[in-house]
């Protein structure tokens, strides 16, 4: 279940046009997408398992390496053929080493694709309305435009939440990297990461973000941006869909663009929505689910809900659709899922990196600055050891 | 010896006393500004008085999403283990105080330390049980996992309280011809009355108010109790706060009622039962 009813309520109505068709019994339980580790874990537990479910790569990672995954090769491949193909971003999530070969799951959706907001109604009379090319430059144009504390520049949380974990994305624009090529050793403590830790923890300093930046919750962003507190966010859509819904004023004042470069490269990352079958599903059901899928991925269908929901393309027959070529956001979107840096790149997207970003380190190195004043060589040194206890446990 | 309050400590004890109601009754408030407010308001006129005042989130949550429906689960699944729980708690908390066993008093501990493990730890082997038991997405399911709680609390409570109860009272029964049985119904429990009801009424507030069970073995959206229905308000990083305050402002009804109705036993029951071991 995501943000958008309009998208849920359409996904249920698919399914259950499909179940009277077939003549199969169908009940569809949507969970809340925060919940579906917790669900599903108590489920396999419980010998409960649905026969087909929505989960995200990381969660499928995890399923797959314990058994609790079908491989779908199969319907991957009949699918793309019907579709134009997948985009590259699909194939090359999916070709983890983690997951040993097989693909377990089919991609409905591109996601985690975050497009960054602005508030060209305050950066136009300062002469800053062009959308930022660089991380540096939504700095120095925070400076320009922030009037605290009626509002701040730059509304991206340092908290331990899954938004924050940007910074490991800003800190790989500015050439870091958690881990070695090998994804075994982790190599956080470089001139790199410096350099970031010193920019970010400089914009601290010079007050560009908001108070309460290291401790905002997930909604931390989207509630500084709709309140006029913050001049940038960084968000997948659902700050969209919710001012196009209650704020139109705001919409009007809001400019769209994608995530800037960095120093060193630009990283724009992508994942995908899948859709999977637990391997406790009976061999009849297993084939009804797979029939199940490829009439979810029929494109007037996925065009009906894309236009509601708050993702990018994951099939090249998607790139068509109206909204990815007149909604200012979902064209965002499709650009990152065409051109944007799959997974985890340039870092080897494994169950340690998983761990790693679930653990918040990126932005706990941060915290460890800015809020306890640690020096940024000590940060360093302490979350490289951190790092380094989650790699050499997964390399045992 | 006795002596009389001075003006000037009269006028501490109510500003204090006041300044304490304010900080209890401020979030209360916030949160009914809120529930009356539109969305864009809420975020951009963040004020202590309404702006705009409106009831569309009220509307929007019983009308669009049926929240009289979670209301009622939540209602039948807190009054069920209520019920059921006093029953069978009043008569194992007897049976610990005025029966002489062996291990009694180890039985009375462990009924706590049962009551004290995290619900956290139980909700795996609960899930076994449930699912083996075929009572998964089921009301009556979730009303036997919320005994798994509140039966001990309840049995341990009503130890103190019965202790507090002269066992001569009912020995005088027994030797009018009662039974013990007669003894424990038509003498301790009316006696017990007030602390039946304090039982009751916390029995009621944490069923009422438990999420991680529900949440786990219900998967109907028409059989989510009111703290799940809740909790679906917030989707991925959108927290629709009117409709939250809303539904906390409609759930938060009954069980003040309730306090209101049983306050005077509420408070005379858990202090009985508090000074007993």
């Amino acid at each position: 279940m995501i943000f958008s009813e309009e998208a849920n309520d359409a996904v249920v109505e698919r399914i259950e046009e499909w179940g009277a068709m077939k003549g199969v019994d169908v009940e569809v339980v949507m969970i809340n997408e925060n919940e579906t580790v917790q669900r599903i874990s108590a489920a396999i537990e419980a010998g409960t398992m649905p026969d087909a479910f929505d989960l995200g790569v990381d969660f499928a990672l995890l399923l797959s390496q314990t058994g609790q995954l079908q491989a779908l090769d199969d319907l991957y491949q009949q699918i793309g053929d019907a579709h134009g193909g997948w985009l590259d971003a699909m194939d090359a999530i999916l070709a983890s080493t983690d997951f040993g070969g097989a693909i377990y799951g089919i991609p409905y959706a591109a996601s985690g694709i975050n497009v960054l907001y602005r508030r060209v109604d305050v950066l136009e009379p300062v002469g800053e309305a062009d959308a930022p090319a660089t991380w540096q430059e939504i700095a120095v144009n925070s400076a320009a435009g922030q009037d605290p504390p009626s509002h701040y520049g730059m509304g991206f949380a340092l908290s331990n939440v899954g938004d924050a974990n940007l910074t490991t994305t800003m800190l790989q624009s500015w050439g870091g990297r958690i881990a070695d090529d090998a994804g075994t050793t982790c190599t956080l403590d470089s001139p790199e990461t410096r350099a970031f830790l010193e920019w970010i923890t400089g914009a601290f300093a010079d007050g560009l973000f908001p108070p309460g930046v290291t401790t905002w919750d997930g909604g931390g962003d989207n509630t500084a941006y709709q309140s006029g507190n913050a001049l940038f966010i960084a968000n997948p859509g659902s700050v969209y869909l919710n001012i196009r819904e209650n704020d139109p004023e705001l919409l009007e004042a809001t400019r769209f663009s994608g995530l800037p470069a960095g120093p060193a490269m630009h990283i724009v990352p992508v994942t995908a929505k899948l859709r999977g079958i637990p391997a406790s599903t009976s061999p009849e059901k297993t084939e009804l689910a797979k029939d199940l899928f490829a009439f979810l991925a029929e494109d007037e269908f996925m065009e009906q809900y894309m236009s509601a929901a708050i993702y990018g393309p994951a099939l090249d027959s998607q790139l068509e659709f109206a909204v990815f070529n007149e909604s200012p956001v979902h064209i965002g979107l499709a650009d990152a899922a065409l051109n944007g840096t799959p997974g985890t790149f340039p870092d080897v997207d494994n169950a340690a990196l998983a761990e790693y970003q679930t653990n918040f380190l990126t932005p706990r190195m941060i915290q460890r600055i800015v809020v306890d004043n640690l020096s940024i060589d000590d940060s360093i040194a302490e979350t490289q050891a951190a790092c380094q206890a989650i790699y050499d446990k997964h390399n045992q | 010896m006795l002596h009389r309050t001075t003006t000037s400590q009269k006028i501490l004890y109510y500003t204090l006393l006041v300044l304490l109601a304010l900080a209890i009754l401020f979030p209360i408030y916030y949160m009914i500004m809120i529930s009356l407010k539109l969305p864009k308001d809420i975020y951009r006129t963040p004020s202590l008085l309404p702006v705009n005042t409106t009831l569309k989130n009220y509307l929007d949550l019983f009308e669009k999403r049926d929240f009289f429906i979670n209301i009622r689960n939540s209602l039948i699944v807190a009054a069920a283990a209520t019920f059921v729980s006093v029953l069978f708690s009043s008569m194992a908390a007897y049976s610990l105080v005025r029966l002489r066993y062996l291990y009694r008093n180890w039985i009375g501990r462990l009924i706590l330390f049962t009551y004290l493990t995290p619900s956290a730890l139980l909700f795996i082997p609960l899930s076994v049980i449930i699912a083996r038991l075929d009572l998964s997405n089921t009301l009556h399911g979730l009303v036997f996992i919320y005994l798994t709680f509140a039966a001990p609390l309840s049995t341990w409570l009503l130890m103190g309280y019965f202790k507090g109860i002269p066992v001569e009272l009912e020995e005088q029964a027994r030797v009018d011809g009662g039974t013990r049985f007669q003894a424990f119904y038509r003498i301790l429990l009316p006696l017990s009355a007030p602390g039946m009801i304090a039982v009751s009424v916390f029995t009621f507030t944490a069923a009422w108010n438990e999420f991680l069970f529900a949440l786990i073995f219900i998967t109907s959206p028409k059989l989510q109790t009111v703290p799940v229905a809740i909790s679906y308000l917030i989707t991925g990083d959108v927290f629709r706060w009117g409709l939250i305050m809303a539904g906390a402002v409609s759930s938060a009804v009954p069980v003040m009622i309730l306090y209101y109705l049983a306050q005077r036993f509420v408070v005379q029951g858990l202090a009985a039962g508090a000074v007993k071991g």
